[in-house]
């Protein structure tokens, strides 16, 4: 890596066919860039802009009406709560959960880890949406639907396989020198692993806590299922409604799009580094 | 020396710390998967206690469900353009942004945000872009292009796979862009000493190299498309007529909507084995390529 830094800055010359990479990538990034921009170009209209104007033209002046309907229209301090509730607590154990459970798998040699590590990586190969029905039905049965309870279970063992996953390819990077000073100085396995290996961690930790934070937070299909009551109605779900009016207003539905999407974009900026570098683990080590 | 320290206590600590993933797990993936065998053998609607036992019955009928194999040619075609066109996208502009161009970070910031938004969402924006906005190029320039992809069964593979490509080239571009990054400089120094042009130095070098990240990615995105289903939700809603409607639409309009949860089981039993034989072909595949290279 560290070659590379150095290779780069080293060779900074700037080719004919540098230019021509350069205007390809700014034409990508600007097509890639219209639908957002015309999300938020959007959200501010008036509906008589929406019918008058020209439907390229930004907006005369920034019309907060929208936002202010969407938020009544999708009971945001409700649904957004829930939202948050339900991914927090599922990331937060399913960090707990995994990375204990793939120091466990790398340091043991025995059959049953070795089995576990198999039996987890399943769960990989068969994403849930396949399940949607049985996972669905067996949460009905153990009167788990319309419970938080249940949402966050659900959202847990439909994710600890890949949790497992990525944590067990990162625990090549804690040294084992550390652990086991430890743990001739008499610290129990838990010690040793909440002291010692889990700060050692925290890459692996805010990769998983982004990549499922956004997978939870985005779901429709098992919330959707899951859920019926109102007051325990997700984002997504309250989106799907308001999307499916067949109306001709459609800014308060994209206004709700930028309301929805601002958390995730915020949590994606501000572990970015973490991200990157950690969600790359898996394909450089295979 | 670690053989010795683990002893029996530690070993059972160690235990305990997989144990409660593991059952999570094992109710909330393993069993569903079990159960959904039982139900597949039944004609039960969801609702009744009893569950009529019928055999293999909604499995013959699964192979001759012209709305099933409508759903199988619709995803599969979905996925074989995706994997396609989402590898060669994403490698091209990991390429692009490995080169020595600026502006790099606003450009890979750019490609990524959209696998931020919820599929759901991206339906709708596309919706929208389709239906009210690209429209009002014709009038701008001129033109009379047809930007209404969505309102024909013909043109609606086409919309759903840009809206898909939009929202998750990004993310690929993103591992094959760290996998070209962690490739030694050394190796392309020694192509050039043995004079080897750009060309040769990305298929003999580069290529060998990025093996295990084309194995993640092809093998990610193939799995990801069998799976389609919100994208659809609210963009096409399955249409028009049954066009796009995928085999995860499929199982839900006929379990949920349509009452039969024996033969929607069945129909996610066939979709998890479908599933896990794509994905061990193309792991034991793409892993022996690894190593012969």
């Amino acid at each position: 890596m560290k070659n590379r830094v150095l290779m780069a800055s080293g060779k900074e010359k700037y080719t004919v066919g540098t230019l021509i990479t350069q205007i390809f990538m700014t034409i990508v990034s600007i097509l890639f860039f219209i639908p957002i921009i015309m999300v938020i170009n959007y959200s501010f209209k008036t509906k008589k802009e929406l019918y008058l104007s020209n439907p390229l033209a930004l907006p005369e002046s920034f019309y907060f009406e929208n936002y202010i309907t969407a938020y009544k229209k999708l009971d945001l301090s409700t649904t957004f709560l829930n939202t948050l509730i339900y991914t927090a607590i599922s990331v937060v154990i399913l960090a707990l959960l995994c990375g204990a459970s793939a120091w466990a798998i790398a340091r043991c040699k025995h059959k049953f880890f070795k089995f576990s590590y198999v039996y987890f990586l399943v769960g990989i190969l068969i994403p849930y949406q396949a399940l949607f029905l049985p996972i669905y039905i067996i949460g009905f049965r153990l009167g788990l639907t319309n419970s938080r309870l249940g949402i966050i279970l659900m959202y847990i063992a439909t994710g600890v396989s890949f949790g497992v996953f990525l944590m067990t390819s990162f625990m090549s990077t804690v040294p084992v020198e550390l652990e086991e000073s430890s743990r001739i100085d008499g610290c129990s396995i838990y010690r040793t692993y909440f002291s010692i290996v889990m700060p050692l961690l925290k890459p692996a930790i805010a990769t998983l806590v982004i990549m499922q934070s956004f997978q939870i937070w985005n779901d429709y299909l098992m919330a959707n299922l899951f859920v019926s009551k109102k007051s325990l109605k997700t984002l997504t779900v309250a989106m799907q409604a308001l999307f499916s009016q067949r109306t001709t207003d459609y800014t308060t539905a994209l206004a709700a799009i930028v309301i929805s999407v601002l958390p995730i974009v915020i949590l994606f900026m501000s572990l970015q580094k973490y991200f990157v570098k950690g969600m790359t683990v898996g394909a450089i080590k295979g | 020396m670690r053989k010795s320290t683990l002893n029996r206590k530690a070993l059972i600590q160690y235990v305990s710390l997989v144990l409660p993933g593991f059952i999570i797990f094992t109710i909330g993936l393993i069993i569903p998967i079990i159960l959904a065998f039982f139900y597949s053998l039944t004609s039960w609607n969801g609702m009744t206690a009893e569950k009529p036992f019928v055999g293999m019955e909604n499995y013959v009928k699964f192979f001759k469900d012209p709305y099933v194999r409508d759903a199988w040619v619709f995803t599969l075609k979905f996925t074989i353009y995706n994997t396609i066109i989402q590898n060669v996208f994403a490698l091209l502009f990991a390429v692009a942004l490995d080169s020595s161009i600026r502006l790099k970070k606003i450009y890979r910031t750019v490609i990524f945000m959209p696998c931020l938004i919820s599929a759901l969402v991206v339906g709708f924006i596309w919706l929208r872009m389709y239906s009210n906005i690209l429209p009002a190029l014709n009038k701008l320039l001129g033109t009379n292009i047809n930007f209404l992809l969505f309102g024909d069964g013909k043109t609606v593979l086409t919309g759903l796979l840009i809206a898909n490509n939009w929202q998750w080239i990004g993310y690929w571009m993103l591992i094959y862009l760290a996998a070209l990054q962690s490739i030694p400089s050394e190796l392309y120094e020694s192509a050039s000493i043995d004079g080897a042009s750009p060309f040769r130095k990305f298929i003999n070098v580069t290529v060998p190299m990025l093996a295990p990240a084309f194995t993640i990615c092809i093998v990610g995105i193939t799995t990801g498309s069998l799976k389609v289903y919100e994208l659809m939700v609210s963009s096409t809603g399955g249409g028009p007529g049954r066009a796009s409607t995928s085999i995860i639409y499929h199982i839900y309009n006929t379990a949920i909507s349509g009452r039969q949860y024996g033969y929607g089981s069945a129909m996610s039993i066939m979709l998890v084995l479908i599933l896990l034989l794509v994905a061990m072909i193309q792991v034991v595949f793409l892993k022996k390529r690894e190593v012969q290279l």
